[in-house]
């Protein structure tokens, strides 16, 4: 038997699981745009929206965070770890593509060292996502093998049904099922027809995309300045990127306190990997777009067996000089392999 | 992965507390610093898993973290040494701690020279300028037990004669007779009273003309260095899996999450530093 939620009994849900501790985050509508927020009742989220600005990885993964606390005192040093404070979250109305970035990412913070940061927000964050009934031009997520109703890295899928009734709740974990066993009363039993999933065109096919990226000889070749002569190295698609890891320490303090961050950082910037002697292995902007399309498709894969993009399409969208991943990857399956 | 200090904790980029106990000026601009660890239980930590190749990030609070390799030999594990040039923010404040000062350290990191699997071999390590530090470290751990390795040759070369680090070791060096020591400087940079030889470290190389029989090649030294000194080697005959070199990256989080140490798919800071010329060989060599 299916359990269905109504639109209507959401705005109990909501306080429901606000009564149980939990924060409740969703799309919220901004000036022209909506972004992952923080919310009191449902009447605040924004369901009908295409995709959040922004995805949902700062939230694990804050822009800036403290990750130490020094103190020095005439001879002596005392370091204090920062934890982030526990914070029992519910994110309602995450994007697919959002959700499967989450895990893309999960081997990368665990792998060997594990980054409790990152998992710690993980294991106390419940994602609820809703599968898109509506995509734009830039959404790709079925070009790397996902779909607008993918259900990785998501707690709990919600389906939704015809006429903007609610949704088909579909528990996917166990911390999805306890955070729906809290509102279990206002669900029904039952099924109602489900409206019809977006649409998205494959835009290019990866396949043949990856096989020509593992070439060695087409790492030199001059497609790569060509595609990237645009890219003005702003690093804007790396911060929008729900599965863009790179980050970067400073101290932030005086000579007797202070605060030790760990700040999103990118490949896109030349200080990024500039040696204290000057010499810099990736000094170009096409060495570094090429970096970036390599390790999402040939390297991170390599490593972790998933490709480290889930389709979003935001590095695209919201390029301001019009580049993006689709663009470099469509251009790459008409050259020959 | 290597355990260490970090692995035994929650928070994985929280360093241990070490003192600096003795310091040493080597060249302009360049310092060896000794430090002790304040915490028993993680210089047990570093005993136990610190070998020969490794590196860690050292930092002061207030200005931030570098990488620098381990400079002191596994054979000799009571404490850590670290040379470095003084060139931003984070070596500055380290070039103005003092004896008794308190810094940090995190590692040790990385994979490491295979230092048994060149028993009973000649060994022949060839190193540029400051490039001397993380081969002085092999050095001393194949010298700390001697017999168990054949003929060891140490090639090393500077801009001038001011420039050469580890002065008083070199001295040491050439006096064994057990150690064949050539000494060069960049054209130029000779002193009237530099009883060496005057040329590029490749070139010099290929005068001492070792032999490749039975023998591992250590090399480190700045990119270009390496590159040439590859191809004297190669002129030499050596094997490219018998020459050892590390790679000297960029980082920052040194356990293989902050991305930038990157080069092809390989993490420098979790599967190296230390690779062999094979291995280097088949990395995107543009992105070196």
């Amino acid at each position: 038997m299916t359990r269905i939620l109504l639109r209507d009994k959401l705005d109990n849900c909501v306080a429901r699981w606000r009564k149980a501790g939990l924060t409740v985050i969703g799309p919220v509508k901004k000036e022209t745009f909506s972004s992952y927020a923080a919310v009191e009742n449902a009447a605040e989220l924004d369901l009908s929206m295409i995709m959040p600005d922004r995805s949902i990885k700062g939230l694990f993964f804050p822009q800036t965070e403290p990750m130490l606390h020094y103190t020095i005192k005439k001879q002596a040093l005392d370091i204090k770890d920062f934890t982030p404070p526990p914070e029992k979250r519910i994110i309602f109305g995450a994007r697919p593509c959002d959700a499967s970035g989450m895990a893309i990412d999960d081997p990368l913070f665990g792998w060997d060292y594990k980054d409790n940061f990152w998992f710690q927000r993980r294991n106390e964050t419940v994602i609820v996502t809703i599968a898109c009934t509506k995509a734009d031009d830039f959404c790709m997520c079925t070009s790397l093998k996902l779909a607008p109703d993918s259900t990785k890295g998501s707690d709990v899928m919600l389906r939704p049904l015809q006429n903007n009734r609610g949704w088909l709740v579909e528990e996917l974990t166990d911390r999805g099922r306890d955070a729906f066993n809290e509102i279990a009363d206002l669900l029904q039993d039952g099924s109602e027809p489900e409206a019809s999933i977006a649409v998205v065109p494959e835009k290019f096919d990866l396949d043949a995309c990856v096989t020509w990226l593992q070439k060695t000889e087409n790492f030199e070749s001059t497609f790569w300045k060509e595609i990237s002569m645009r890219c003005i190295g702003c690093a804007s698609c790396t911060f929008l990127c729900p599965t863009c890891h790179c980050f970067d320490f400073q101290d932030e303090g005086d000579t007797y306190s202070g605060i030790r961050r760990k700040n999103w950082d990118s490949c896109s910037f030349a200080l990024f990997t500039m040696h204290t002697s000057g010499h810099n292995p990736r000094a170009t902007q096409s060495a570094r777009w090429r970096q970036r399309i390599m390790h999402k498709f040939n390297y991170f894969p390599g490593k972790f067996n998933v490709n480290s993009c889930s389709g979003c399409g935001r590095c695209s969208r919201q390029c301001p000089v019009d580049m993006g991943i689709t663009e470099t990857l469509q251009a790459i399956s008409t050259l020959q392999p | 992965m290597t355990e260490n200090i970090q692995t035994a904790q929650q928070n994985i980029y929280k360093p241990a507390i070490m003192k600096i106990v003795a310091r040493h000026d080597e060249a302009p601009g360049v310092r060896t610093m000794k430090l002790e660890f304040q915490n028993p239980a993680e210089h047990e930590l570093f005993k136990q898993n610190y070998r020969t190749g490794m590196f860690g990030l050292y930092g002061v609070y207030g200005e931030g973290e570098s990488t620098f390799c381990v400079a002191s030999p596994e054979t000799r594990n009571e404490y850590i040494e670290f040379t470095f040039r003084q060139s931003g923010r984070v070596t500055t404040a380290l070039a103005n701690s003092d004896i008794g000062d308190l810094i940090t350290f995190r590692g040790p990191y990385g994979n490491r020279f295979p230092i048994e699997k060149f028993y009973g071999k000649n060994l022949i390590f060839v190193s540029g300028g400051i490039a001397l530090p993380p081969t002085r470290s092999v050095i001393w751990s194949c010298l700390d037990q001697r017999e168990k390795f054949g003929k060891i040759t140490i090639v090393y070369g500077a801009r001038t004669v001011a420039d050469l680090v580890y002065k008083h070791e070199l001295e040491e060096w050439e006096r064994r007779d057990d150690i064949d020591l050539v000494l060069t400087v960049d054209p130029g940079g000779e002193s009237p009273d530099w009883k060496h030889r005057v040329g590029f470290v490749p070139t010099v190389l290929e005068q001492a003309a070792p032999s490749p029989d039975n023998c591992i090649a250590v090399i480190c030294g700045p990119p270009i260095m390496i590159k040439f000194t590859l191809i004297s080697l190669k002129k030499l005959g050596f094997d490219e899996s018998n020459v050892y070199t590390t790679l000297e990256n960029r980082m920052k989080c040194g356990v293989g999450k902050c991305g930038r140490c990157n080069v092809g798919s390989i993490y420098v800071c979790k599967e190296g530093p230390v690779f062999t010329a094979a291995e280097v060989s088949k990395m995107p060599q543009a992105d070196l």
